[in-house]
Formats: C-alpha cells, structure tokens, sequence
C-alpha cells in the first residue's frame, strides 16, 4: 500500500468498518524551519583577521558574577565551585577573571622551613617578607663557605694548636705524674703492677721478677703480712688515680670545649653578621640565625673534617649546599617571590591534584638500606604556592585522588597547612617522621567540575556546603542573536590567534556558528562548548592546508565536521546495515496495526545517532495491566516505565471513567537487547496502543518521538536532531518516496537544526517533520483517520479513533463482567497474569 | 739496616703482630695489615700470656683492680686463665677480619712467657727479615723501644701507633735524617704509597739549616724529580721531638718511617711527646 503525502492526503483508511477520514490535520514544517543559518553577508567581515579577539567568556555573566564575587569576599569558607560541561572555557576563564585581580593584590609573603634546633623532628616554619628567603638561605650558604675556609685555618693555627696542647699536656702530666709516681712508689717498696685484660694487679717483685707465690710463701710471716700491707695501700692508692681519670678527662674536654667556642664563636659572629643585620627586622629569621650560630660554635668539630671523609661516595669536593655535614643550617625555601619586585598574588592550577601536590609532602632518601629524611625534603603542595592567593583545582580529579579531598577540606577549615604522611593521616603507620609547624592558609580554592559533580557533594558532603559557598554557574549555551553571533565569530577569531591558524573568512564562521547551534541541540542557542569548537577550527584549518589554502572557508569547516562525523560513526553505519539488510525490522513503509516506529538515540563519546527501533503493542481482556516488557526484562529504565505509566493514565482517564479498564496490554521494542530510557518513546507507545484497540493501521512510512502527559499532549524530548535524521538515512538507505517523515513535539520544532540534505530533501517534498501538539493530532497523521472529540452526549463521533477504542474497551468490560458471572467469583475482573 | 720483610713463602721472616692482655688499638692492626700487603708478606700473631699475671693470681691477698678504679676483685689463676682466653680470642677475630678483608695469609698462636722473650724467640724461629707491630698502643716509653729493637735481633723494624692514632691512609712520609739511608727508606716509602696510589713525602730533618740544606740537594739528586715524591723540611733546632712531631702531623701521613737513635726516636730518649702527637703508625727502622 502506497500513502500520498499527508497534506494531500484525504483518502480514509478503511479496516473493515466505518471510519472517518481526516479533513484538516497539522501541516509539514517548512525546510526554512527545519535549519537556522548564518548569512555570511550579515557578519560584516571578510575573515577573522578584522575581528578583535574576545578575552573571557560570552554570555556568562551569571557565572562570572559568582567568581567576582567569591574572589572579592574576604573569608575563608566562601570558596568558590566553578560547574559546567567540560571543554566550556570554564578555567580559561577563570584564569582571565582572577589574573588581573591577583596580579593587583598584595604580594604573599615568602615561608621556607628551617631545622629546629630545640626540637629537630618539627622543621620550623619561618615567615619572611616575599623576596627575602632566598636571600636567607643563600646567605646561609655564604656564610657556611666562609666558615669552611676560616676555621680550619684557624684550628691549624699556631695559636690555637699551642692552647690545645698546654691543655692536653696538663691532663697527661697529670695522670702520667700519679702514674709514674705510684709506679716509682711501688717498685721502691718492690710491687710490681701488672696489667690485666679487666684491669691492674699488683705482686711483691724481685729484680723486676714478680716472685714466685711458693718463694713468697717461704718468707718469714711478718715479712710476708708487710708486703701485703704494701700492696694493699698501694691498691689503693690506684684506686684513687683511676677514678680520678674519668673526672680530670671531663675537666680536659671541658676546656677543650671552651677553648673551641672561643676560637669559633668570632669567626661564627663574623660570618653571620651581615645576615643578621640584614633580617635585624625579622624577629623569626634572628632566631634562627642565633640559634644556628650557636649551634655552629657548639659543632665546630663539622668544618674540621674533610668533606671527603664525610661525604665518602662521591669522592670528590662536595659544595657546601649540598654537603650532608651541613644540611641543618641550609634554609628550605617553600614559596618565594622572586627578587622581590611585586607580583601580586598567585593564580594557582595544580593540575594532578594527589594528596602530596596539594598539600607538599615529606620526602626519604635511601641511604644504607633505610629511607632516611630531614626538613630539606619537605617539598611545597600547591597550596603553599598558592597561599595568599588562588588555588584552582579539578574536582573529579580531586576527589579521584586518595586522601586529597579530605586534606583540602582539613586545610581550609583549619585555615593552615599540616603536611602529614597520607598513612599517618588514615591511622594506619606511625612511623617516626618530621612534622613540620604548620603554615597559616589564606587561599581561595577554585574547583571546577560539571553539575552532576556539585551536585552529589552538595547532598552527601555536609562539609562541602560549608566551604565552598559561592556557586559559578557556567551555562552550556548563549542565546542566539545577531550580537552573539558577531561575540561568537570573535571567539573563534581568539581560537585562531591563540593556536596560530590560518583566518576563517565569513562563510567559514558562519558553519561554525551554525554547528554551535547544532551542538546546542537548539537552534535558538549557540553551545559555548569552546573546546569543541575549537576543534573543529582547528581541524578545518587542517583541511584548508590540504586544500592549499591561505584561507579557511566554509567548505573546511564543513570538511572537519563531517570527517568527525565519519570518524566516529563505524555503529552508526553498522545500525543502518542491519537495518538494510533486513536483519532488524523497520518498515518504511505500508501500514500495520498496534505497530509503528520509534526512535532512540545513542550517544558514543561526543558523537549521538539514532536508530529506529519498532514498537508494537498487543490487547487483550485483562485486569486493567499495560505490561512493559522492557521494565519487566529489567531492560527499561525508571523513565521509560514512567511513560509507560503514563499511557495507562491517558486510557483510563479518557476511555474508561465508568467502566472498569479491563485489558491487558503489551508493548514492546522489537529486537532490542540493550536498555531502554527515557520517555521519548511514550507518545510512540500509545499511538501503538491505540492502533491495536482501534485495530485502525499506522502508516509504516513514519516514525514518531515525542513524550506524552496523561491529558494526551505530546511533550518536547532530547535529541531530536538525531533522531529526525536517524530515520532519513533508513528510509534515503530504500529510496525516499514522498510519503515518509517523522513526527516531533511542537515544542520541538526550535531545536530544530538539520543536516543540510534532510533539509534539502523536505525542500524538495521527499521527506516531512510534522509538529504535533497532541496524542490526537499524532493519530490521525499516523492513520490518516480522525481522532474524533465527545459530542454533547459525551460519546465520540462514530468511526473515529477515539470511538473504536472507547468502544474496544466497553466490549472488554462486558465480556469481564460476563466472564467473572460465569466463574461465579463475584469478580468482575478477571485476575491478569503476571 | 734496611726496613724488609720477607714475602710469603720465603719462610726468613714475616709481620709479628704482637698481642698482650691490653686492648689492641685498630689502627696498630690496621698497620701491621698493610705492612703485610706491601710487601706481600703474612702476618703472625703472638698474643702473650705474661706468665707473671698467674704468678699474680696464685697470691690469695692480691686483688685486681678494674679499670675504673671502683671494683676490686679476687684474682685465681682460672678466671686469670679464662681472662687472658677471651682477649687472645677477641684479638685474633679483629686481626682476622682485616687480613681476610686485605688476603693477607695470617697464622695465630698464644705463648704463656715473658713478652719480650716471647716476642725474640719468635722471630728468632724464623728470620730475620721480620718486622714487628704492637697492638698495644705505645705512651712513649723510650726504654721499652730500646729493649725491643737491642733485645730482638730477628728484627729489621717496629710498628707501632700512638694512643691518638687515627689514620693510615694518606702518603707515606720518610723521615730522613741520613741521606745515606734515603734509598732504602724510599724503597719502603714506595712500597706502602703503592697501596693506596699516593704521593711520597720525604721530611728531611736535620739539626740545623746548614745541614739542612745539604740534605736537601742530596734527597733532590736522589729523587731525580720524580712527581711522586714531595720534599719536605723541618729544621729540629729547638726540642727536636716535638717540632718534628708537629710537622708530621701537619703533613697527615698515612705512615711514618724513621730511623732508631736520630733527632726523632732518640736511643733512651723521651718518645712521650711523640707518642701524643702521632695520629698515624710509625715505622722505626733500627
């Protein structure tokens, strides 16, 4: 069976009984309305070299509002969370709002850890004017290589070396002289001292002989109980000398010591006077040089070793930066500002946003088997970069980051930053380490992430409302108008400087804008997805060199965008074959009751195409159930049962009001195996289910999208670009025959942006988009016979649709009723199955 | 005499490293080691049980005292026994492990006897190219020197270090005060700068200048300007020990080679100031 095209269409379908055709029903969109398209003529440039690249974001006023405002506001928990789709310029444009902010503010203030010398395992953290630590820490280094040369030298010194020797001289005359004395002593009384392995013994002796204990024995008693007197005094006497020692030795090193400090504390002084004078207004940075300095005096033993001995694996000179034996004096410089010029505050993105780039982290050398650390491995997060500034940050990177979440909301809440070890952190090591003094925060953290993002941590992060207070909200897409059409060709005249290309002439940003409106999925809008576009500027640029020109045309840009197109389509044209060769089921045409097509979109990456997909439904008598096999598959989303819901609200509350609803009814996606969302395929869903009741045939030649309400109004869906156009290459795929279209929502119709050859071919009559307000208006295009509307005695005109399905289900509440007599039960409706 | 050890295998003499019960200073075992490895020689260690520490040990009235001076103990000739066992056996670990560490060949042994006589009986088994090192550091006692390089024939030189001993690398310094003996005092130099590839210090003592600078043209003549070899001078004119001690350690040697009975290890002489200042092992060549 062959259809006419619609608007000619007056011929009735006839099913068997009387029906009524169609006199009027609503026409076909106009190609003038299916595309809204950019004069080249009306832009008033040739390429884009006339234009003034615009900085910033169009159309976002909102969003930048926020960001002024979260910047200006001075407190800590009024950070700011920057959402909205990815690839929209969102962090060019907030770097371009804070830039000139942050490069007026006031210049943070430099902060570098030093060794603590009262508590080595708490590095010190020290504040310095901004430009001052770098100062300071290669002050340190100067002063530590003027010490390196000047205290050997002056330990070498003759002066020195003389002190030293008088006192080792009067510590060894003086055990020497008790020694030799008791030893004179005690051989003048004829003992011999003898040294043990433990200790010292003493024996009578003879002729320098200790005498043999059986001799001994042999003298006369008295003589032996004299010796034995003897060497107990002199035993004695010993006793006293040795324990003397430890106590002299002590005076010994006490003197030592004092003689060292003096000799060093001058050249120390010396050394380090300068930076002290030159810090003298920085009351931390004199405490750390006086407490380096004495600890220099204290450890001069450092500069007298050779670094060689020290530093024995390298064998070879070591300077003094990075020389281990002086690694506590050295001034670990976290954030500096330079030479001290003023640059404004800092405009931070730490693009990889670990825990450790966040918050810095305490760093281990191996040495000898063991991981070994110290202050100058405490390495700077992006926060004490930022400090005093602006920190930005990717939220879903952040929150994909163990730890790092939480250690950000830590610092800003505790308005200082703690660098902990992420293990110490969750509880699980305590190992010893540094824990360096924290260092005060004063940041704005910028997180920029997509709605769906703020969202969830708005509702499951009861901290997040609390610190991230100001709310940036980047709108996917522009109102459509002359001006943003010339803002939009300045966009891209940006796009072009920033990546160096070739200049677009007019017809070439025209596509472009003209794909923003089709990336819009609207053509009143333009999307600023900026990314996007500025790829396919910068593809189309490609293929203008290929083209050899000096200029890139509209004929590159739509280049670029088709070979996006066909880059990304393999399943696109895979779903078109199926359906070719038969292996899916679409018809296109002919007609077919309680069937008609639907269309779904499939979105892969950034590329979306549809594919129509047949839907039938079934009825019987029944308990009053639309059963959805796709819900009852588990195969339908939430929203597709919803719809389908729905459609049991639209039968009931206009066919049924005083009968009992006794069908049953399936409806079903032929041949689909994936999932099925959304509510686009509801209006489809009815049509097909009216057509089963009425039995009155759907022209196969359409397809049909669109969600309905339960007062029968066909509602606007998503995508319905694509699926305008998945059903034209089916149907161009047969050979298009005038009477195939598809069916939209009115409130579609200004979204609407084609391709160009759908265009074209409803130019030329070969294919029609029908606008369609309502279930009823739907009906008749898709049957060709009226809906029919009550009359005054509430009944529908005979023949129409309308009337064959109110009398459908009035004949199936008779036959419950009869069935549920006959069974005797007392029911009137019979028990569906499940 | 010239400073010479036999090598091993040649059974006329070896390094004597010579053990009491004092502790052994690392830096004499260290010495005594490359001396070996210098002139490929093996080392034998003597550790002396002095037979009159059990003589000490039979008195029931004699104590012993310990180092510190706060305990004072029975003595018995069983723990003196078992005293004298752990120190021989601590000693020969350590001297193990570095003549391991070198492939120095070593052989131990414990004699109960008189030190010194110990000490001559055994190179008197096998010389007399023996040298023999002290583990015991030496306070400077000049008399005992003298006993051992007049007491032991068997012997061409004596190694021993200092209480402040601390090195042995570093270049070997010659101390010459007898250009007659400069050769032979090169040759050992050379010997011991081989190990470590370093320079030859040669310090020229003398007692005045005039003497001085006589010397100084006959070591020149001797080294023939060879780069591996420094001279240097030190004219003893006033305390002779101590100016020549300072300038040795100014020179941080890795050894020191002397002759016995000169300006620096005088026969009978005080070695104290000497043995204070020295940070590396001396090598005195009878």
């Amino acid at each position: 069976m062959f259809f006419k095209r619609p608007q000619h269409d007056s011929t009735p379908v006839v099913t068997g009984g009387q029906v009524t055709t169609v006199a009027a029903r609503p026409q076909p969109l106009e190609a003038a309305e299916l595309r809204r398209v950019v004069n080249p003529g009306t832009l008033g440039f040739k390429t884009t070299d006339e234009l003034h690249p615009i900085t910033g974001l169009i159309g976002q006023d909102r969003a930048l509002k926020a960001i002024q405002f979260g910047a200006n506001i001075k407190s800590h928990d009024f950070n700011i969370f920057v959402l909205g789709p990815p690839a929209s310029g969102k962090t060019t444009a907030v770097k371009a709002h804070l830039g000139p902010k942050a490069a007026e503010a006031p210049t943070p203030t430099d902060w570098a850890y030093v060794y603590n010398f009262d508590d080595p395992n708490r590095p010190r953290a020290l504040q310095l004017p901004h430009g001052r630590a770098r100062m300071l820490a290669k002050g340190m280094v100067a002063a530590l290589d003027e010490l390196r040369s000047v205290l050997p030298a002056l330990f070498e010194s003759e002066d020195y070396q003389v002190r030293r020797r008088a006192i080792d001289e009067q510590f060894r005359s003086g055990q020497e002289e008790a020694f030799e004395g008791l030893n004179a002593k005690a051989q003048s009384q004829n003992i011999a001292i003898l040294r043990t392995p433990t200790g010292f013994t003493m024996a009578p002796m003879h002729e320098g002989k200790v005498v043999k204990p059986e001799v001994f024995n042999a003298l006369p008693e008295g003589m032996r109980k004299d010796v034995e007197a003897k060497i107990e005094g002199l035993q004695k006497e010993l006793e006293t000398i040795l324990e003397r020692m430890p106590k002299a030795d002590k005076k010994r090193r006490g003197q030592l010591s004092e003689l060292n400090e003096e000799v060093s504390r001058r050249a120390v002084q010396e050394a380090l006077n300068d930076l002290i004078a030159s810090f003298s207004d920085v009351p931390q940075a004199l405490d750390f040089l006086r407490a380096a300095g004495f600890d220099l005096i204290r450890n001069v033993g450092l500069f007298l070793m050779t670094g060689e001995e020290e530093n024995a694996i390298v064998k070879q000179p070591v300077d003094t930066a990075r020389d281990a034996r002086f690694r506590r004096y050295m001034v670990n410089v976290m954030v500096a500002s330079g030479d001290g010029t003023s640059a404004g505050a800092p405009v931070v993105e730490e693009i990889n946003p670990t825990y450790g780039n966040i918050i810095g982290r305490v760093e281990h050398i191996a040495q000898m088997g063991t991981l070994v650390t110290d202050f100058l491995l405490i390495k700077p997060g992006a926060l004490h970069r930022a400090n005093g500034g602006y920190l930005l940050l990717d939220a879903r990177k952040l929150l994909l980051s163990p730890f790092a979440w939480e250690a950000l909301k830590r610092a800003i809440k505790a308005r200082s930053i703690r660098i902990e070890q992420p293990t110490e952190m969750s509880g699980l090591i305590s190992t010893q380490s540094l824990d360096p003094e924290p260092i005060p925060l004063d940041v704005r953290v910028v997180l920029l992430g997509d709605r769906e993002l703020y969202y969830l941590l708005s509702a499951y992060d009861p901290d997040f409302s609390s610190l991230f207070k100001v709310q940036a909200d980047f709108d996917d897409t522009i109102a459509r108008s002359s001006e943003n059409d010339q803002a939009y060709a300045r966009v891209i005249a940006s796009i072009v400087k920033e990546h160096g290309l070739k200049p677009v002439d007019a017809g070439g940003v025209a596509r472009v804008i003209d794909e923003g409106a089709r990336l819009a999925d609207d053509r009143e809008k333009l999307s600023i997805e900026i990314g996007r576009i500025a790829d396919i500027v910068r593809e189309a640029d490609y293929w203008s060199d290929q083209a050899k020109r000096k200029i890139t045309t509209r004929a590159d840009v739509a280049r670029a965008i088709e070979e996006q197109i066909q880059r990304a389509d393999r399943l696109r044209d895979r779903a078109q074959e199926t359906i070719a060769r038969g292996v899916v089921l679409v018809d296109t045409e002919g007609a077919q009751v309680g069937q008609i097509n639907g269309l779904s979109v499939l979105q892969l990456g950034s590329f979306a195409f549809a594919r129509p997909s047949r839907i039938t439904a079934r009825v019987r008598l029944g308990s009053g159930r639309v059963t959805d096999i796709e819900r009852e598959a588990k195969l339908g989303g939430p929203l597709h049962s919803k719809g389908v819901m729905i459609l049991w609200g639209f039968l009931a509350g206009r066919y049924a009001l005083d009968v009992p609803l006794a069908m049953a009814a399936t409806l079903v996606f032929e041949q689909s195996y994936g999932g099925v969302e959304g509510d686009s395929a509801s209006s489809a869903e009815l049509y097909a289910l009216l057509s089963a009741l009425s039995e009155i045939p759907i022209k196969q030649s359409l397809a049909v999208t669109g969600s309905v309400n339960q007062r029968g109004e066909v509602q606007a869906i998503g995508g319905v670009n694509e699926k305008i156009e998945g059903f034209f290459d089916v149907c161009r795929a047969r050979g298009l025959n005038e009477q195939q279209g598809v069916l939209i929502p009115k409130s579609n119709v200004q979204h609407l942006m084609l391709r160009e050859d759908v265009v074209e071919a409803v130019r030329h009559s070969q294919f029609a988009i029908y606008p369609v307000g309502t279930i009823d208006e739907g009906i008749e295009i898709l049957t060709g016979v009226k809906a029919g509307e009550r009359d005054s005695g509430a009944r529908f005109a005979a023949g129409t649709i309308n009337r064959l399905v109110e009398d459908k289900l009035k004949s199936f509440a008779e036959r419950a009723r009869a069935f549920a007599k006959s069974a005797g039960n007392g029911s009137v409706i019979p028990k569906d199955e499940p | 005499m010239i400073a010479h050890v036999a090598e091993t295998g040649e059974d006329r003499g070896r390094v004597v490293l010579q053990f009491t019960s004092a502790h052994p200073s690392p830096i004499a075992l260290e010495a005594a080691v490359r001396i070996a490895r210098a002139f490929g020689s093996e080392i034998e260690t003597l550790f002396v049980e002095d037979e009159q520490l059990y003589d000490c040990a039979a008195y029931g009235f004699v104590r012993e005292v310990s180092l510190t001076g706060r305990q004072r103990r029975v003595m018995s000739a069983a723990g003196m026994k078992r005293d004298l066992h752990l120190a021989a056996q601590g000693a020969r670990r350590q001297i193990e492990a570095l003549a391991r560490r070198a492939e120095v060949p070593l052989r131990s042994r414990v004699v109960r006897d008189e030190p010194l006589r110990a000490l001559s009986v055994a190179c008197a088994e096998r010389g007399p190219w023996n040298v023999v090192a002290l583990a015991e550091p030496f306070t400077g006692n000049g008399m005992l020197l003298r006993q051992l390089l007049v007491e032991i024939s068997g012997t061409t030189g004596l190694v021993m270090v200092g209480p402040k001993a601390q090195r042995v690398a570093g270049p070997p310094v010659a101390v010459v005060e007898d250009t007659q003996r400069l050769p032979d005092m090169l040759r050992t130099a050379e010997r011991l700068a081989a190990l470590d590839g370093t320079q030859i210090v040669l310090l020229l003592v003398a007692s005045d200048e005039e003497r001085l600078h006589a010397m100084d043209g006959e070591a020149r003549l001797v080294v023939e300007g060879r780069e591996d070899v420094r001279i240097k001078a030190a004219a003893a004119t006033h305390g002779a020990a101590a100016v020549i001690a300072e300038a040795l350690r100014r020179l941080q040697g890795g050894f020191v080679i002397c002759q016995f009975g000169g300006l620096l290890v005088p026969d009978e002489g005080d070695l104290r100031p000497l043995a204070a200042v020295l940070e590396c092992p001396l090598l005195v060549v009878r």
